[in-house]
């Protein structure tokens, strides 16, 4: 009876998961507002809080809730900080029956994308110290995730956004600092630098006196160097599509003997991604391209990746405990066993969960202008407007997946 | 075998509930508890009796009592939380101006909010109160120090232990002329290490 009972737990995680993944593919095409709506409805499962946290606080951020999308955040950080700890019970688990079966603590990627978010909902709620304490927070995460030879965790859009708040405080060292480690990562990972970083780099090196710094950057990128500065700041995010969902790769084949199904399941991405589209921002006298400055899609496969050989060999373990789990069953009941290998077929099912409704790209785009009007166009949706009062400092955070613009400025 | 298998499930039934039922447990205010070593109450009574206590030893309070005639009047600014931690500096002020209070060696002013709050008290007391309940407005007590600071952290992190310092920075500043008469200083260190394994 209780053999049953686990096997109808595990359909129930298998649909939670598919549930999950289905409204992040529907987000392309719905309103972050009606995701959200439809993923409040839903009641998630104990192991999955923080993936559930994750994708609330997000869409409720991207809605403009910033209180509440605050408030999930929070709870997210928390419960995957709880979990860094490894579970001897969720590792049996997973062990024997499958990866699901584990408590979703949180991929590198997450374990600092989660500070970037918060970081702006505590900006966009009008609390810069509240957004300065997630990116000090972020600068920890990041030391404890740092290895030499890999750049897991290390986020170029968490320093560019340290950056701009440290810019927004006037705090002008720790801002340069910021913009030359997000540099640092753009250029390990192969990426061109956004020219609103370069700019970031020349402007602070400069008001900092540090000239030697100044003199680098502008033999660098002599033509931005000659740039005129405006009284007006416009700091410009734009969150382009959704991140992949993993898929299942899943494989069925006879024991040697005909005896028994032996099945394995591991998760994978799709080969094919849209390539990264900008969003245009124009004040009448010059239109900026957003640029990439994080590719999550590519950093979630770079997680997952690093997994892979861990994954691989729990799920040869779990498929070699199964074999010998049923044989043994059947030595003693022939139909027990046969059922017995049913139920180890259906509960092998790849863990595709993940933070699957993040941006594919975060870009950037920044102006100086005097202007009291700026356009933001992302791409097949309706140009927005924003007024801004001149000579001020503005962040903007635009997306393709909604006409919402959210803005601060001080 | 029937009954065994009931009895075991009516066990492990009542442990998963006691295991799943609320506690609580009340503590005494003043009792020293760190959960996951992060700024608390313990750490913002403690930073505000010593450098309360540390102001109100040092040379500036009977200098001005001398030159002055009266005792100081203080009002505390604003404290910046320039911290890793999403620090409530409101509890950190609310401690240090009980301490000032308390001494009885110094005069306090309620703070920019507060104050707000207490003239709109007093325009509406001069439409509504009687005559000879009514306060005049023009009869405020003005502060003469102001006392701001911040409170600074650094991380340092290796794996799952962590050493956090943390620095509190307080300073007096006179409103008259801008002096500084008294700058403090106050560092708290911890180790917390996490756990590497759970249930």
């Amino acid at each position: 009876m209780y053999k049953l009972l686990l096997v109808f737990v595990f359909l129930l995680s298998g649909c939670a998961q598919h549930s999950n993944n289905r409204l992040a593919d529907d987000l392309q095409f719905q309103t972050p507002e009606s995701i959200l709506s439809a993923l409040q409805e839903t009641k998630p499962d104990d192991r999955d809080i923080a993936q559930y946290y994750l994708n609330i606080g997000y869409l409720q951020l991207l809605s403009g809730h910033f209180p509440e999308s605050i408030d999930a955040l929070l709870i997210a950080k928390k419960e995957m900080g709880s979990l860094a700890a490894t579970s001897v019970s969720e590792n049996i688990g997973a062990g024997t029956v499958n990866e699901t079966l584990r408590s979703y603590s949180g991929y590198p990627l997450d374990r600092v994308m989660v500070h970037n978010m918060l970081a702006l909902s505590y900006l966009f709620n009008q609390d810069i110290g509240g957004a300065r304490v997630e990116m000090l927070q972020a600068d920890v995460a990041m030391k404890k995730l740092f290895d030499k030879d890999s750049l897991s965790g290390q986020l170029a859009s968490t320093h560019l956004i340290s950056g701009i708040i440290y810019e927004l405080l006037d705090e002008r060292s720790n801002a340069f600092i910021s913009y030359q480690l997000a540099e640092e990562v753009l250029n390990k990972r192969h990426i061109a630098l956004p020219e609103g970083l370069k700019l970031g780099l020349l402007r602070m090196s400069l008001k900092m006196g540090n000239d030697q710094a100044y003199d680098k950057y502008s033999q660098a990128y002599p033509s931005l160097a000659e740039h005129q500065t405006a009284k007006g700041q416009v700091f410009v995010l734009y969150f382009n599509g959704v991140v992949s969902n993993k898929v299942q790769a899943s494989l069925t084949v006879p024991s040697f003997n005909g005896q028994q199904l032996i099945r394995i399941a591991m998760p994978t991405y799709p080969e094919r991604v849209p390539r990264p589209v900008s969003a245009q921002v124009g004040d009448g006298q010059q239109i900026k391209n957003t640029q990439v400055t994080e590719n999550i899609n590519d950093i979630a496969r770079e997680d997952l990746d690093k997994e892979y050989p861990s994954i691989l060999l729990l799920t040869t373990t779990r498929a070699i405990a199964k074999y010998k789990v049923v044989e043994e069953a059947k030595k003693k009941d022939q139909l027990i066993g046969t059922l017995l290998n049913f139920a180890t077929l259906i509960s092998e099912v790849a863990d595709l969960r993940s933070w699957n409704m993040l941006p594919a790209t975060i870009q950037f785009a920044y102006l100086d202008t005097n202007s009291d009007n700026i356009v933001v166009s992302p791409p097949k949706t309706a140009d927005n407007s924003v007024s801004l009062q001149q000579g001020h400092q503005h962040v903007i955070l635009a997306t393709n997946l909604s006409n919402k613009i959210l803005h601060y400025q001080q | 075998m029937k009954i065994h298998t009931s009895l075991l499930l009516a066990v492990m039934s009542s442990v998963m509930l006691t295991a799943c039922s609320t506690s609580v447990e009340r503590l005494d205010a003043s009792e020293q508890v760190d959960l996951s070593g992060a700024w608390n109450d313990t750490d913002s009574q403690l930073v505000a009796e010593e450098m309360i206590q540390d102001s109100l030893s040092r040379p500036w309070i009977t200098k001005f009592v001398t030159s002055e005639g009266k005792d100081p009047a203080v009002i505390v600014g604003r404290i910046k939380n320039l911290s890793h931690e999403h620090i409530n500096t409101n509890t950190f002020v609310a401690n240090m101006e009980r301490e000032l209070i308390n001494s009885g060696e110094v005069q306090f002013v309620a703070s920019a909010s507060s104050r707000q709050e207490i003239r709109d008290e007093r325009a509406d007391q001069d439409l509504n109160a009687s005559e000879v309940t009514r306060k005049e407005a023009g009869q405020e007590y003005g502060a003469d120090f102001m006392m701001q600071g911040q409170i600074n952290t650094i991380v340092d992190v290796d794996g799952t232990t962590q050493v956090r310092f943390y620095q509190v920075n307080l300073e007096l500043i006179s409103l008259k002329d801008n002096r500084k008469v008294w700058i403090g200083e106050k560092k708290i260190k911890k180790l917390i290490s996490n756990s590497k394994i759970r249930p």
